[in-house]
């Protein structure tokens, strides 16, 4: 129990729940902005797979880590801009046009992949470049905050600050509201005179920004290196992170680091003496806990507006 | 209207040259790795013995199928056969008519590999009694009467392992720390890998009987991520060298190890080898792989079609002494591995061929069995 506790209380531990967390916030906020806005973006994953290689991809052809990195962006807007343009354009189901998009990107990196190295497992044939890692001038000199705080992936920070963004996004920018309109009621919005298809195409564009940055950090950084389906499902859970957090900015933050520490915690659980089929249990207790929090919270909700609205109460 | 014609034709356009290409590639055979195994012979040998290896998968994994259609072509070089090379992809409704077509025509030996194909292999086997056929990797013990089948002592490869291991921990190697703590970061908890493990741990403990062995397992074979935190933790407790067996989430293993200046063990095929050109810092730290010789053993087979010595109906196990396991001994193993554990791997080596030392396999075991194994050495 001792171990334990030291595990978990380190600096180490709490600095692993970012860095784990990091690639889930990214695909959490790319289905957060895509739900405001009224479309279902379960595209995510694939949009992660592609950009990781394009990043991977295009560093080793360029050697600069940052024309990777820009690589990777573009391929993911490029792919969120196809999805939209069947979507919002030709009227496909969004959620075909998810499925299309994971479909394509799971064999298309491998294909790609193949084509350009000759492997098709893993891109170690490539000499790819990684984005840094930045330490915090100030930060790092707190004690305990600082190690944990200092230190991470380039792109761990910029996922800090994009929940800032999008938390102003959404409040305060005009883009933001009509955003949340046109996701709330795109007929009431399309009376006022807001163009629906193409705030909703902005939406989808935001979405696979976040999507590409966060298939990035898995290829340029976090490892610095592509494999086929490396994501592993982290867009997925993402999404997830997103419903838990109840499509609050705020909510989507937390749960992802809720997401991200069940994941760090179940890695750690293993140098004990535990055995392994409990620890792996861990993200899956983790989510059943977070769902039955979500349903508890929902329906109270449900009750208390029920009860405004009922005459007896007043 | 026309603009929306023209999209559609174009779309149809690249659909096809798409289909045209991956059905050249899958139909074809590797024409991108290794173009030799690919042709067929030329028509001057036409006596010669004609085999076929049929890929249930994709080339280019740098593991199982590579090592085979590696040793297909060392069966073209040293046997003068006909050969040839077909990729089945990975959709199993594929496979059956493939083999049925394959079985039909005058191949004398069709060599195919993989649990999931023995079934298959099995029941293509019986329907054409007059074809050698040869499954170059399952545990299954079920053969028909034409098959000769292998499989690995992967526990005997990972003793050898183990002891490299235990010996690097004790070592006064550059990146060793004074902990007598090695790891294990496994692909899933499943009895082929816990056969890695056993020997490991087993290996481990005959070259230094105090050592310490932390375990992970990630759930996941395609998941670097995962296994670069297990491994990152595993480093950060004290372990100086960590051996994966978890296939894709095993590169993860080697990030950790770059990352925090430890040791690694690779698995499958030669790990460092494919790095080397391109991250030769990680590469120095993959100290050596645990190798199924694939290749070798298919060479050694239809060498003995040709002479009419292989045994059919049977399934055998080659381990050290047969020379269808072993470690990869690099230039990476000869320059960062000391003299002295080297010579002490190679006297348990001898001792592993000459069966003075006898490894358990997990295979058999029950989850308690393997628990107590795995309890022993928990830090």
């Amino acid at each position: 129990m001792n171990e334990l506790l030291n595990i978990v209380f380190s600096t180490d531990f709490a600095f692993s729940i970012l860095r784990v967390a990091t690639p889930i916030l990214f695909a959490a906020l790319g289905a957060l902005i895509s739900n405001k806005a009224g479309i279902v973006n379960i595209g995510l994953e694939g949009i992660m797979l592609v950009s990781a290689l394009t990043g991977v991809v295009v560093s080793a052809q360029t050697g600069s880590a940052w024309v990777g990195l820009a690589g990777a962006v573009l391929a993911g807007l490029l792919i969120a801009a196809i999805l939209g343009f069947f979507t919002l354009k030709f009227r496909t189901h969004i959620i075909l046009g998810g499925v299309a998009v994971n479909m394509f990107a799971s064999g298309g990196t491998v294909f790609i992949l193949y084509l350009v190295s000759g492997d098709k497992g893993a891109s170690t044939s490539l000499k790819s470049e990684v984005l840094p890692n930045v330490r915090l001038p100030l930060v790092e000199d707190i004690p305990v905050l600082g190690p944990i705080l200092s230190g991470h992936h380039l792109l761990t920070y910029v996922a800090l600050l994009s929940v800032v963004a999008m938390y102003y996004l959404l409040k305060r920018m005009p883009l933001g509201l009509r955003i949340r309109s046109v996701g709330e009621n795109p007929h009431a919005a399309q009376s006022v005179g807001v163009r629906v298809n193409r705030v909703q195409f902005t939406a989808l564009l935001l979405s696979g920004l976040f999507a590409s940055l966060g298939g990035a950090y898995m290829s340029m950084g976090y490892l610095s290196l592509f494999s086929r389906d490396m994501t592993a499902g982290r867009g997925w859970i993402g999404i997830a992170a997103e419903a838990v957090g109840r499509s609050t900015t705020v909510g989507t933050f937390l749960s992802s680091l809720v997401f991200g520490a069940a994941d760090a915690l179940a890695n750690a659980l293993q140098i004990l003496k535990i055995p392994s089929e409990l620890v792996a249990t861990t993200p899956y207790v983790t989510t059943v806990v977070g769902l039955t929090v979500y349903a508890i919270a929902e329906t109270r909700l449900k009750k208390r507006k029920a009860r405004r609205h009922s005459p007896s109460d007043s | 209207m026309k603009q929306k014609w023209v999209l559609v034709v174009l779309l149809l356009a690249l659909t096809l040259t798409a289909c045209s290409k991956a059905g050249s590639n899958g139909g074809e055979a590797s024409s991108g790795s290794s173009p030799s195994a690919g042709n067929s012979a030329s028509a001057s040998n036409s006596g010669a013995l004609k085999v076929v290896l049929l890929i249930p998968g994709t080339l280019g994994d740098k593991s199982f199928f590579d090592a085979a259609n590696a040793g297909l072509t060392k069966v073209k070089q040293e046997l003068g056969a006909e050969t040839k090379v077909i990729e089945m992809g990975t959709d199993q409704t594929k496979w059956e008519p493939t083999f049925n077509d394959v079985a039909g025509q005058d191949w004398d030996v069709i060599i195919s590999g993989g649990s999931q194909i023995t079934e298959l292999l099995n029941a293509t086997a019986e329907q054409h009694p007059d074809k050698t056929f040869i499954n170059y990797d399952t545990d299954i013990q079920e053969t028909a009467a034409n098959v000769h089948a292998y499989s690995y002592a992967t526990n005997e490869v990972s003793f050898l392992t183990g002891a490299v291991a235990a010996l690097t921990s004790t070592s006064g190697m550059p990146n060793a720390n004074p902990d007598k703590l090695i790891g294990f970061v496994g692909g899933m908890d499943i009895p082929g890998i816990n056969a890695f493990l056993v020997g490991y741990i087993e290996g481990a403990k005959y070259a230094v009987p105090d050592i310490k062995v932390a375990i992970s397992y990630a759930g996941d074979f395609a998941n670097p991520g995962k296994g670069k935190e297990l491994s990152l933790l595993q480093y950060n407790s004290g372990a100086d060298l960590i051996f994966n067996v978890a296939g894709g989430t095993g590169l993860g293993v080697f990030e950790a190890a770059k990352e925090k200046k430890r040791y690694a063990i690779g698995v499958d095929s030669d790990q460092a080898a494919m790095m080397t050109g391109t991250d030769a810092d990680k590469a120095s730290l993959i100290v050596t792989s645990a190798i199924k010789k694939i290749d070798e053993v298919i060479l050694s087979a239809v060498t003995k079609v040709k002479d009419g010595s292989l045994e059919m109906g049977k399934l055998e196990v080659v381990g050290i002494k047969e020379n269808g396991v072993g470690l990869a001994e690099n230039s990476i193993y000869s320059n960062v591995v000391p003299e002295d554990i080297r010579a002490k791997v190679e006297e348990i080596k001898t001792k592993l061929t000459s069966g003075e030392i006898k490894v358990d396999n997990a295979m058999g075991m029950d989850t308690a069995q393997i628990d107590e194994i795995r309890n022993s050495v928990k830090p």
